[in-house]
């Protein structure tokens, strides 16, 4: 990947809809989400829990829970080839090498039973024959990459002799290995503390500068957005409601969603007295209402909120907000 | 701190755990020094926040002060009195005085019990009052937590995160107690539920006149609520300040080093960076000295030496550290 691509689409994802058909009826989990990822760029994906930031990474993946979870709709075209139309074989092929994920807990997604060098030989093999050594020597190399420290001693033990953030290298490395294009990063910083959250993301940023990898960060943390990602999308129940450069999005946030958001995370400076709370619950995803997903819970809800979906409007360069009552650029 | 009876007192308190090897001839490896000479007061209806990473000891130092844990030294004091002599009576009478709410709403009320029931539990046990004025107690706990008075009859299944911790505090207040200790209330919850808790548990404060220890290790929560913040690092109090002092002027470098990690949302207001190489040591052989050296940005040759005791450098401000010596 030579610098000069940047900027390139590497991942378009449109009007996707991914659903869980249950018994009880049909959970619109994923309901018509749309966005575009470019080469070297990171594009946060943020909110709350249940809005369906997960399975949307899950359904880019092709990796959906069982138990009735199914995409009926959209395209996900990963350097311009609809992925969703590849068969499980094929798809085998493409994680790991042209799309990878690291998820949120580094203790489910390593197996306890095998030695960190097992496992990262396991995502080398996949890809390419060699002799042992070799692989071994790769396998070295890659633990290196993610500045962990004596990795030829390290490659010999288990994960439960390490410690959580160096197991989150770890499947960094195992994640990053085959050089793919596009990383989903499913909130990897959740479980680690602060001192420890700020070297993997510095690691990451570091990462991609060397391979020009685009990341899909997933988070329910603006502080992590301002300080890894470029672009922002804001989901609210099965929707990106909002998405725009991290810059915009913060100052001058044009969906109320994103606005009260925003406003109820504890700052860091300025005064502190009570927070702003935004009132009530989301619909439920097994029975959403017509119009706006946050009419309920909007301040400015007014009689065609309710009566129809408002679209979504480009409000600004890049920057775009589904809402009745934002200007367009 | 001032000459009055504090709520609660921790005095010098320690708390080494023996790592052992066998189960017969059993032999002592060493000894885990989770806690390490702590010291600190809570003053009635207000706020401790007690910060720090993973292995810091806040987890072992709020469950002495629940008294779920002894201290291999030093002594705790409720209203004066040594909390880990009570026996019998009185030491029932403390847990209704020192109440938790914990971070997990998942697994912290029993599934199989109406959330009403959960809440009139420490009631019953100390034979509150007869069925119909709990049944009274219990909607009244559940009205002032924000939730409605038939929800008594639900299942904790039925309710949401934010709800069923909204359940944990109802049970906590369910005995009037004057502290409670508040392990990471808020850090399991969204972000828009969390500050709606926030707010609740600062109202509740108000008009109680209930004092938390709300151990957390989000920065901006502890400063939107505590009037006290203490910083540990592997065992031993670095930082010690009222919170609007501490958030003006951090001294130690370790708190430093704490602040510049919290990820400040608003791009281009982060100060500047300090990145700890590393991780934190392990707290069987932590190291000598300042138990920071190994990882401090300003670390001089006698800090691996000596180590630093906590000094006042502006009013009621602590450091431990040959910095400020």
């Amino acid at each position: 990947m030579t610098p000069d691509r940047k900027g390139e689409t590497v991942l378009e994802v449109r009007d996707l809809h991914t659903h869980f058909f249950l018994r009880r009826g049909v959970v619109k989990a994923v309901d018509g989400v749309s966005f575009s990822l470019r080469r070297g760029e990171v594009l946060g994906l943020v909110g709350e829990s249940g809005c369906g930031k997960s399975l949307t990474a899950l359904s880019l993946m092709r990796l959906l829970p069982k138990g009735g979870a199914q995409t009926i709709k959209g395209e996900v075209l990963l350097d311009g080839e609809n992925i969703l139309e590849r068969t499980p074989a094929e798809m085998r092929q493409i994680r790991g090498r042209r799309i990878s994920m690291v998820l949120q807990d580094p203790q489910t997604s390593l197996n306890p039973v095998f030695t960190i060098g097992d496992q990262l030989r396991e995502a080398i093999v996949r890809r390419k024959r060699a002799p042992h050594a070799e692989i071994m020597k790769e396998a070295v190399a890659a633990l290196r990459r993610v500045e962990i420290a004596a990795p030829e001693q390290r490659i010999g033990q288990y994960p439960h002799q390490m410690s959580g953030g160096m197991k989150q290298r770890v499947v960094g490395a195992i994640a990053i290995s085959g050089e793919p294009g596009v990383l989903i990063a499913d909130e990897p910083t959740t479980a680690l503390d602060v001192t420890i959250q700020l070297q993997y993301l510095k690691l990451l940023k570091r990462l991609q500068a060397e391979t020009g990898m685009a990341i899909l960060f997933i988070t329910h943390d603006f502080g992590v957005v301002g300080r890894m990602c470029d672009r922002v999308a804001v989901m609210y129940a099965g929707r990106i409601v909002e998405c725009g450069p991290v810059r915009q999005i913060f100052e001058a946030p044009q969906h109320p969603y994103t606005r009260a958001l925003i406003a109820s995370v504890p700052k860091m400076t300025g005064p502190v007295g009570r927070l702003t709370t935004i009132e009530g619950q989301p619909p439920s995803l097994m029975d959403l209402p017509v119009g706006c997903r946050f009419a309920s819970r909007c301040a400015h809800v007014e009689q065609r909120c309710l009566d129809a979906y408002p679209g979504t409007v480009r409000v600004g360069e890049e920057h775009t907000a589904d809402c009745w009552k934002v200007m367009p650029a | 701190m001032s000459e009055e009876v504090p709520l609660l007192r921790v005095e010098g308190v320690r708390k080494h755990f023996a790592l052992t090897k066998g189960i017969l001839f059993t032999r002592t490896l060493g000894h885990i020094k989770a806690v390490d000479d702590v010291s600190f007061d809570i003053r009635a209806g207000e706020t401790l926040g007690l910060v720090g990473e993973s292995g810091c000891g806040k987890t072992t130092t709020s469950r002495m002060i629940l008294n779920l844990e002894e201290p291999t030294e030093g002594r705790i004091l409720l209203e004066g009195e040594p909390i880990h002599a009570l026996r019998g009576e009185a030491l029932s009478a403390y847990r209704a005085k020192v109440q938790a709410v914990f971070q997990d709403p998942w697994s912290s009320l029993n599934p199989r019990m109406k959330v009403g029931r959960t809440i009139a539990e420490s009631l019953i046990v100390n034979a509150w009052g007869n069925r119909a004025r709990i049944d009274e107690r219990v909607r009244e706990l559940l009205v002032q937590v924000g939730l409605r008075p038939e929800q008594a009859q639900q299942y904790p299944h039925e309710f949401s995160g934010g709800q069923r911790q909204r359940v944990a505090l109802a049970a906590a207040l369910a005995s009037q107690p004057r502290l409670i200790v508040l392990d990471e209330p808020v850090s399991a919850l969204d972000v828009s539920i969390r500050a709606q808790m926030m707010n609740l548990l600062k109202d509740i404060q108000e008009k109680d006149n209930v004092a938390y220890l709300l151990v957390a290790h989000d920065l901006a929560t502890v400063r939107h609520m505590a009037d006290h913040t203490v910083v540990m690092y592997l065992g031993k109090i670095v930082e010690r300040a009222p919170t609007a002092a501490l958030f003006e002027d951090v001294r130690h470098p370790y708190t430093k080093a704490l602040f510049s990690a919290v990820l400040v949302a608003w791009p281009g207001q982060a100060a500047a960076e300090i990145e700890l190489k590393g991780e934190v040591p392990s707290p069987l052989d932590p190291p000598s000295g300042c138990r920071f050296h190994t990882r401090c940005p300003n670390v001089m040759p006698h800090c691996s030496q000596r180590e630093p005791e906590l000094r006042e450098v502006s009013s009621g401000h602590f450091v431990a550290c040959h910095l400020f010596e």
